[in-house]
C-alpha cells in the first residue's frame, strides 16, 4: 500500500507525450519500366523528365539509365500534372509529354507532422513519339513506396 | 478440480458484497475533475468534466462522467497548423473499493470505464508553396465528423476531508476501441480521451461530495 503512490507517480510521468511523425513521409508517384511482354526491363536510353512551372522547368529526374523502376514527385493540389519524358539515344533526344489528372486529399498526422496530401488518380494522358503505353496500376498515392502505380513501355530503341 | 473450485469461490467471494448491518443502497456523490480544467486553463486543450456515482454498500460504486473537451492549436510554430474541436462526451463504467475496511473514511478504487464521444474537426494551414512547383497550396478541412469508443481501466483513491466531501485521484489507462476520423488521416485531439496515440496514460483530481 505504501508503495502505490511511488508506482502511480511513475506512471503520470511515463505519460509524457512524444512525437509520432511518419519516418517515411515522401509521397511519390511509383513506375516501373516493363518489356511488352510484362517482364522487367532496364532502361537502354536515359530518361529525364521535366515538368513546368512558372519560373522555369523544374527537372523532376535526370539521366536515368539502367533501371528498371523510379519515383516521381506529385504537386500539392493541383488537379493535373503536366510531365515531359524525354529519353536519349545516341545524341538524338525524344520527348513525350504525360498528362496526370488526380484528387488531392490533405493528410493530417497531427499538429507537430508538416502538412501533406495523398491523392487519388483519375486519369492519364499522353504522347506516343518514344512511349508506347503508359498503363496505371494503382491509382492510391500516399507514403507507401512499394505500391507500383504505372507501368512504363518504352518504344524499343534498337 | 479443487484448484478449479477454489478459483470460482475467488471470483464469487470478489463479487460477492460483505455480510453486515450497512444497507446496500449508501447515496450518490457528485465530482468534478480538477485536472482537466487545469489543463483547460493552461494549455490549448483540455476538458471539464464531471460525474455521478453510486455507492453500493461502499464496495461497487456504477458511475457515469460526462464532459465537454475542446482543442484551439493556434498556428503550429513549426508545422503552421490550426486544429480545433469541441464536443460532449460520457463514460459509463463501475468502480471496486478494494480496501478490506470497506465503510472506513478513504477507498481504494479499481474500475472499468466504456467512453465515448463524436466531434467535429477543423484544420487549416495558411498558403505555403508546393515545394516543387512552387504554386500557393492551401490545406485544411472544415467540420470533418469524427467518432471514437475506447476503453479506460481505473485506479483511484479517495479520503473523506470533512463532512460530506472528498478528495480523490485516479490514474487512467486507456485503449482505443473503434473509430471514425474523417477522410483526412487521423484526429490530434480527441475529447475525452486527449492527444490520441499518445495520451494512453491520464490522471483525474476530484473534488467529490456525498449527496
Amino acid at each position: 500500500m505504501k508503495r502505490l503512490p511511488i508506482f502511480l507517480l511513475i506512471a503520470l510521468l511515463t505519460a509524457c507525450s512524444s512525437i509520432d511523425c511518419p519516418v517515411q513521409n515522401v509521397v511519390s508517384v511509383q513506375y516501373a519500366v516493363r518489356n511488352s511482354d510484362g517482364t522487367s526491363l532496364s532502361l537502354k536510353d536515359s530518361l529525364t523528365v521535366t515538368s513546368t512551372r512558372q519560373d522555369g522547368d523544374p527537372v523532376l529526374l535526370n539521366r536515368l539509365i539502367s533501371k528498371d523502376a523510379f519515383s516521381l514527385p506529385i504537386s500539392y493540389s493541383h488537379p493535373e500534372d503536366v510531365l515531359v519524358f524525354t529519353f536519349k539515344h545516341n545524341n538524338e533526344k525524344v520527348s513525350d509529354t504525360v498528362w496526370i489528372k488526380k484528387e488531392d486529399i490533405p493528410h493530417f498526422e497531427s499538429v507537430d507532422c508538416n502538412a501533406s496530401f495523398f491523392h487519388n488518380l483519375t486519369d492519364v494522358r499522353y504522347t506516343r513519339n518514344a512511349i508506347d503505353s503508359l498503363v496505371m496500376k494503382n491509382s492510391f498515392v500516399d507514403y507507401d513506396r512499394n505500391t507500383i502505380h504505372f507501368h512504363l513501355y518504352p518504344k524499343s530503341s534498337d | 478440480m479443487l484448484l478449479v473450485g477454489q478459483s470460482a469461490s475467488a471470483q464469487l467471494k470478489f463479487f460477492a458484497l460483505q455480510k453486515d448491518s450497512i444497507p446496500l443502497f449508501r447515496g450518490f456523490a457528485v465530482s468534478f475533475d480538477l485536472v482537466g480544467a487545469a489543463m483547460m486553463q493552461l494549455s490549448d486543450y483540455g476538458q471539464y468534466e464531471g460525474a455521478l456515482r453510486i455507492n453500493l454498500h461502499d464496495e461497487w460504486f456504477p458511475i457515469v462522467e460526462v464532459g465537454y473537451g475542446k482543442a484551439n492549436h493556434e498556428d503550429d510554430p513549426v508545422t503552421g497548423l490550426r486544429y480545433k474541436t469541441a464536443a460532449p462526451y460520457f463514460r459509463v463504467g463501475i468502480d471496486k473499493n478494494l480496501l478490506k475496511q470497506k465503510h472506513g473514511p478513504y477507498r481504494l478504487y479499481a474500475g472499468l470505464r466504456y467512453a465515448y464521444t463524436s466531434y467535429k474537426v477543423d484544420l487549416a494551414r495558411d498558403n505555403f508553396p508546393d515545394p516543387v512547383w512552387q504554386w500557393d497550396t492551401s490545406f485544411g478541412v472544415k467540420d470533418e465528423p469524427c467518432s471514437y469508443h475506447w476503453a479506460e481501466v481505473a485506479l483511484g483513491v479517495d479520503a473523506k476531508v470533512f463532512g460530506p466531501f472528498h478528495l480523490g485521484w485516479s490514474v487512467r489507462y486507456k485503449r482505443r476501441i473503434a473509430h471514425k476520423e474523417g477522410n483526412f488521416g487521423k484526429t490530434w485531439y480527441v475529447p475525452g480521451f486527449g492527444v490520441s496515440d499518445s495520451d494512453l496514460l491520464s490522471g483525474t483530481f476530484n473534488v467529490i461530495i456525498d449527496i
